[in-house]
């Protein structure tokens, strides 16, 4: 801004809702088609979390109800264990609030979106939301809330209970949006749900169309992940301010020890050591300039161990074949994973499905990524993913124009760094695309031995064919011979030569 | 070999696939082996014969199973023919294999197919009534009866056309009534053959004059070994003067590898009179320089065991001196009938 432009100008400071819905387009509700498809999103990831959390297979909901041309009323119940009340305000009705902030593996990481949605039909409907939950013994309670922009807190504008909710949680907003344009997201993003979380089973209801359901391809439930301690090696300066407010005053070593994993006393008291501070030294004492010095050394001393991984879900081999074999029954399916490696501290897997169906491609292979299970439907193109797929030389791997090779990658890590808060699309980390590229090249192995193996196959399949069309003309043509007047049938001789199961 | 052992043979083939299949085995057939290792010249017959060794033809095998139903088709397609009293060629085989969902690369794929239908029965392919499309023309003073259907009894005259007869299945198969010829003379080219029936030729030396154009078919050969066998007649080959027509004599004196798993095909006395490279220059016959193909021939020639006699040799070795070829046609520069008059007159007894 320059200096003129000033004059007049009222300072004020906006909360962080307002920030939030001034900026709309960076969290996905930019336009009216992005914004129905984003609320379904947060209002569908929340509810699959809820279930993950408490070992429940998720049956989710999804209703949306035109009732004038781009007036919608959207609808989504899960049969999860609902949420304790008192928290139900603040999660839906206060950006920033949210469960998700122990350091785990998890669907949504930002608590922003669910509450952008409440605060989006607030903004285009005047309509609250309503949330009725039913969380423990006794009557589910119901609440309509509003956000209050200014000063970023939930307006209850009812509470009670209701005794006609039995299970779980059932949002409802109404919002303006375009159904019509983003029906086709909806529905490929429900889809892919179904694929990176197969024991869900999703179904939506437009309007008064019939049903469609998603899944369920599978009754494993993964085991939830572990909660762990942040890795030393990401404790930025921001992690570490929190960290240190957040305890109270205790010695510098003992604070270490215990807020990070890999770091017992005596990896501590080597690291103290080699900062040249004393570990006696309380938390409270550490300058601006000291917390700045332990950040850094925290994220380039090598000392560290590797980070836990038990923090991480990956959708699973079991799963993710089980899922895509059901969606492409006729396609051959190979899984690989790489890790866990880290970027900068956070533990993180790659794995990946290679899908090879007999469809003519139309760009080959073609991607479809998730990140924490989530699949990403928008801005493709700067996608690390995308990057790395885009380095590899897949001619090298005999993926040609014969067979449509579809690639199945799931980034899982403790922090998904996202190009902006829309969650649509990964940054281009070095580590992370490296991986990626490692994770190509094996499935570009494995699709290379399997169109070989395809190939075989349909060789062995007509060498067959073509076998058992002579030999059927040896039978018939050596009864004429014979002058009898049955051909012996020869189906049993030609299988048990290419043994036929 | 009568009609009736012929389809026999066939029916077996037929009756040993079908047992076969429903025992839950795969049929095999083992074919006396065809390939040059396996045939051997045999010296006091001097011919061509198959050696010990045969070859398995497995049907489970998948290089094997295509040219296995080929060869069961032409079995039943012979036994058809030879059911209806038909005869067909190979040409005539190769074409009619579509229509029967069999498929033959080329017709030297069906020919092939053939050969291996008479190793397995050891009957040749006439007696399935299977003939090849060429044929060569015989004429003179013998008078044949005939034994195909319809014309049984009937008797025909050797000379009864000034074109001479076509051999074909009828006239392979009929029998010898009455001869006033002494001799069979065997030529090369159909000209000739002309010539010499024109000049009645065969009047002035009591031949039998056969036709042989070129290499001649088999069922020429047999004709030709059959009346030299039952009416006793010497055989002598007159053909052009280069190694080819040196081998047309040979391969009809001591048979051909192509054929040794056929017996009662060559004739071990026929002579051959000409023209060898010493008629050449004693008639000093107009004459052209020889080929590199023709002096390939003539070294090849002289590593058959065929040729293996002082005679055969001498006459190779002539050429390889003159290294001069001839045709039949070359008497004509001492005018039209100079080969009768003088030529044959010379060298016919």
């Amino acid at each position: 801004m320059t200096e003129a432009s000033l004059v007049g100008t009222e300072f004020t400071s906006i909360s962080v809702a307002e920030f939030f819905y001034r900026n709309r387009q960076m969290v996905g509700f930019g336009n009216p088609t992005q914004a129905v498809y984003s609320t379904i999103r947060e209002l569908v990831e929340n509810s699959l979390d809820a279930c993950e959390d408490a070992k429940i297979l998720p049956e989710i909901n999804v209703i949306i109800r035109r009732e004038s041309s781009d007036l919608l009323l959207i609808e989504v119940s899960d049969n999860g264990p609902g949420m304790p009340y008192q928290f139900v305000p603040e999660a839906f009705g206060k950006v920033l609030f949210g469960s998700k902030y122990g350091l785990r593996h998890k669907r949504g990481t930002f608590g922003l979106g669910v509450t952008m949605a409440v605060l989006y039909g607030q903004l285009t409907t005047n309509y609250p939301a309503t949330i009725i939950t039913k969380h423990g013994q006794g009557e589910a309670n119901e609440f309509r809330l509003l956000v209050d922009i200014k000063n970023n807190t939930p307006i209850i504008e009812y509470s009670g209970p209701n005794s006609s909710h039995s299970i779980g949680t059932k949002v409802t907003l109404k919002i303006r949006g375009d159904l019509k344009r983003s029906k086709l997201r909806i529905t490929e993003y429900l889809r892919l749900t179904s694929v990176s979380t197969p024991h869900a089973q999703i179904t939506l209801l437009i309007d008064d169309n019939p049903p469609i359901q998603f899944g369920r391809y599978s009754k494993m439930i993964p085991t939830p992940p572990r909660i762990s301690r942040p890795h030393p090696r990401s404790a930025d300066i921001e992690l570490l301010h929190h960290l240190i407010s957040n305890n109270n005053s205790m010695t510098l070593k003992a604070f270490l020890v215990d807020t990070f994993q890999k770091c017992g006393t005596k990896t501590a008291t080597r690291f103290l050591h080699f900062l040249s501070l004393n570990p006696n030294r309380t938390t409270e004492s550490l300058t601006r300039d000291e917390i700045v010095r332990i950040s850094n050394a925290l994220r380039n001393y090598n000392g560290f161990d590797k980070p836990e991984s038990q923090c991480l879900s990956p959708i699973g081999k079991d799963s993710l074949m089980e899922a895509l074999n059901r969606l492409y029954p006729s396609a051959s399916i190979k899984y690989e994973i790489r890790g866990p490696f880290e970027w900068n501290g956070h533990p993180t897997i790659l794995e990946g499905a290679v899908v090879i169906t007999d469809s003519t491609p139309a760009e080959n292979p073609s991607l479809i990524r998730f990140a924490n299970k989530v699949p990403l439907l928008y801005d493709a193109s700067d996608d690390v993913l995308t990057l790395a797929m885009k380095r590899i030389n897949w001619n090298r791997y005999g993926v040609d124009t014969n067979s449509q090779v579809l690639l199945f990658v799931n980034l899982c890590s403790t922090r998904i760094p996202y190009r902006e808060a829309g969650k649509q699309s990964i940054a281009a980390i070095p580590a992370i695309q490296s991986e990626a590229e490692l994770l190509f090249k094996t499935l570009g192995r494995a699709i290379k031995r399997e169109s070989s193996s395809i190939r075989r196959s349909k060789r062995n399949a007509r060498k067959m064919r073509e076998f058992s069309k002579y030999f059927r003309l040896i039978a018939r043509y050596g009864a004429l011979l014979a002058s009898v007047e049955t051909t012996p049938d020869t189906s049993k001789l030609v299988e048990s030569l290419f043994e036929v199961k | 070999m009568s009609k009736g052992t012929s389809i026999d043979a066939l029916t077996r083939i037929g009756q040993d696939i079908v047992e076969s299949i429903m025992a839950g085995r795969f049929p095999v057939f083992d074919i006396p082996d065809r390939r040059t290792g396996n045939i051997i010249f045999d010296t006091d017959e001097q011919e061509y014969v198959i050696g010990p060794t045969s070859v398995r033809r497995d049907s489970s095998n998948i290089r094997h199973v295509k040219s296995f139903a080929q060869l069961v088709w032409v079995a039943s397609f012979a036994k058809e023919l030879l059911k209806n009293n038909r005869t067909s060629s190979l040409r005539d085989l190769y074409y009619s294999s579509e229509a029967f969902d069999i498929e033959f690369a080329d017709q030297a794929e069906s020919d092939r197919i053939v050969g291996d239908l008479e190793c397995l029965t050891g009957l040749p392919r006439e007696e399935f009534g299977i003939f090849p499309e060429e044929r060569s023309s015989i004429f003179g003073r013998v008078t044949m009866q005939y034994t195909v259907k319809g014309y049984e009894g009937k008797t025909v005259d050797l000379t009864i056309s000034p074109d001479g007869l076509p051999i074909g299945p009828a006239l392979m198969t009929a029998e010898p009534l009455d001869c006033k010829a002494e001799l069979i003379l065997a030529v090369e080219s159909g000209g000739m053959f002309s010539r010499l029936i024109e000049t009645r030729a065969w009047e002035r030396f009591n031949a039998v004059l056969v036709q042989l154009g070129g290499q001649p078919p088999r069922a020429t050969r047999r004709l030709i070994r059959r009346l030299h066998k039952t009416l006793d007649l010497p055989v002598y080959i007159f053909t052009d003067g280069d190694p080819w027509g040196m081998h047309i004599a040979r391969v009809i004196m001591s048979g051909s590898a192509n054929s040794a798993h056929i017996r009662e095909l060559t004739v071990p006395t026929a002579k051959w009179m000409g023209v060898t490279a010493d008629d050449i220059v004693s008639y000093s016959l107009p004459s052209e320089p020889m080929t590199n193909a023709d002096l390939k021939r003539l070294d090849e020639l002289k590593n058959d065991v065929r040729y293996n006699s002082s005679e055969w040799l001498h006459h190779i070795n002539a050429f390889k001196d003159i290294r001069m070829k001839a045709e039949q046609q070359a008497f004509s520069r001492y005018g039209i009938d100079y080969v009768v008059d003088t030529y044959l007159a010379d060298k016919l007894p």
